[in-house]
């Protein structure tokens, strides 16, 4: 009854941690300007960003995981805590980006990691990403319900 | 036997317990929706830091596999026991006399630093480095905000026992006002309570003093291991702290009510801690930036302990 109750009312509080795996900086610079200014507010939605991975539930993942910040990705995302949901953002870690062909790149993110919502574009619009923030949430939810993870 | 009951109710109803938990998390989230606000963004609904923590009871606690477990799991506890139990000491003007036996300032002034001590414990037990950094910044902000605290403490005390009575009862404190009018009408106590109002952020880590837990430097500092339900007890901790240390300066500067009646009491004093910590913390938050942690420590130092010295020296002076 108590676990049903905090199940439904769990995903209005998501808290958001941007990983950034080699990004250009430029999605970085969506998400950063995205949440937390008057125009686009997703505080609405109970977001918040941390500083630390164990604090967070979505994970926000830019950039194309570069061969240098793999291992420390792999390592930061297993110090998440379960549940959680993993957002791409960008064009790079679904497809490399404009740094598709190059040989320090190891895209598609979803061989190391699994993905559960893409948000492309190159940037993203921060509309997209917003809404790609609401579709986690429903992710979120369902998680929540079933007791699994992004793992299993 | 009804000491025993009343130190229990008061522990876990009111003043401390569920109603210094109500209150902290409705005035968390009305720092939240106010510095929103005064961002021109909308802000989240008014319950959210409520929504905040039971969230992260069902999350998962991860211990990092080079803490010390005992200290590690202990902190929070440490924290929001200490909390609760400063809160349930605090008297409220008009509503609440505070417990038998324990209607002490001295009391207060040994339970203020539980907290901090438990964000020390906390950080050091978690083995990480930026953990430890949040220690250290912890200990250092401590020290700075100490010395204006005490010397108000003393100030208060001082002013209160120069008029008969005994001089650190927060019983006598209060009465002495209800008779006198409120100590912040006092012109020899102003800068104490001015270097009050600059104690809570520094307490709170708010603003320019929002050294040992800054997000971008060192990620949260102490908490920056904690994950799930021992995250929700500092979650719980931080926001009874607020009410206790708003409480506090209300309980020693304003703590008048409006007449007889308890709820009007009550409701009256909700205000007082509600307009104090609008200004105190969510306009000074919103409106400044941090410190580094040797300004921070100057800053008290040079400005905020002469302050409070200066109340002091003049209730002294003129007892």
């Amino acid at each position: 009854m108590l676990n049903k109750f905090i199940n439904k009312i769990a995903p209005r509080s998501p808290w958001l941690y941007r990983l950034n795996a080699g990004s250009c900086n430029g999605c970085d610079v969506e998400l950063a300007t995205v949440a937390l200014i008057p125009r686009y507010d997703v505080e609405r939605l109970g977001c918040k960003y941390c500083g630390s991975p164990r604090h967070a539930d979505i994970v926000l993942i830019s950039g194309p995981l570069t061969s240098r910040v793999r291992d420390k990705v792999l390592r930061v995302y297993d110090e998440i805590p379960h549940p959680k949901v993993t957002l791409a953002c960008g064009a790079c870690p679904v497809s490399g980006g404009v740094y598709r062909d190059s040989y320090t790149v190891n895209s598609p993110i979803d061989q190391y990691i699994p993905i559960d919502v893409v948000v492309p574009g190159c940037p993203p619009r921060p509309h997209a990403i917003i809404e790609g923030v609401a579709l986690a949430l429903e992710i979120w939810r369902k998680r929540l319900e079933e007791g699994t993870c992004s793992r299993s | 036997m009804t000491s025993f009951f009343e130190a229990t109710f008061a522990m876990l109803i009111f003043p401390g317990g569920l109603f210094a938990l109500a209150a902290g998390l409705m005035l968390k989230g009305v720092d939240r929706k106010a510095v929103a606000r005064l961002q021109r963004r909308v802000g989240p609904p008014l319950y959210q830091p409520a929504l905040d923590v039971l969230k992260l009871t069902v999350k998962e606690t991860l211990i990092p596999h080079t803490a010390n477990e005992l200290a590690f799991k202990l902190a929070p506890v440490l924290g929001l026991s200490g909390v609760l139990l400063t809160a349930a000491v605090m008297p409220i003007g008009g509503v609440w006399n505070g417990v038998t036996g324990m209607k002490d300032l001295l009391v207060l002034l040994y339970l203020l630093p539980l907290p901090a001590m438990a964000l020390m414990i906390a950080g050091s037990a978690s083995s990480s480095p930026y953990g430890a950094l949040g220690f250290s910044r912890e200990m250092v902000v401590m020290f700075a905000y100490e010395m204006p605290l005490i010397a108000s403490f003393l100030a208060v005390a001082v002013r209160v026992g120069g008029t008969g009575g005994s001089m650190f009862a927060l019983d006598s404190i209060i009465n002495y006002q209800m008779a006198h009018g409120p100590m912040i009408f006092d012109p020899i106590m102003l800068p104490a309570f001015i270097a009050m109002l600059l104690f809570i952020p520094g307490t709170m880590g708010a603003g320019l003093f929002d050294i040992p837990e800054a997000e971008p430097e060192v990620i949260e500092g102490p908490l920056l291991e904690y994950s799930g339900p021992l995250l929700a007890m500092f979650q719980l901790m931080s926001a009874v702290k607020l009410v206790v240390v708003v409480e506090l300066v209300v309980a020693l500067f304003m703590p008048n009510g409006l007449g007889g009646n308890v709820l009007v009491n009550l409701v009256w004093h909700l205000f007082k801690c509600l307009a104090l910590m609008l200004v105190a913390v969510t306009v000074f938050r919103a409106s400044t930036g941090r410190l580094r942690l040797e300004q921070g420590f100057t800053f008290f130092v040079k400005y905020t302990s002469p302050l409070a010295l200066a109340s002091l020296g003049l209730a002294y002076m003129l007892r």
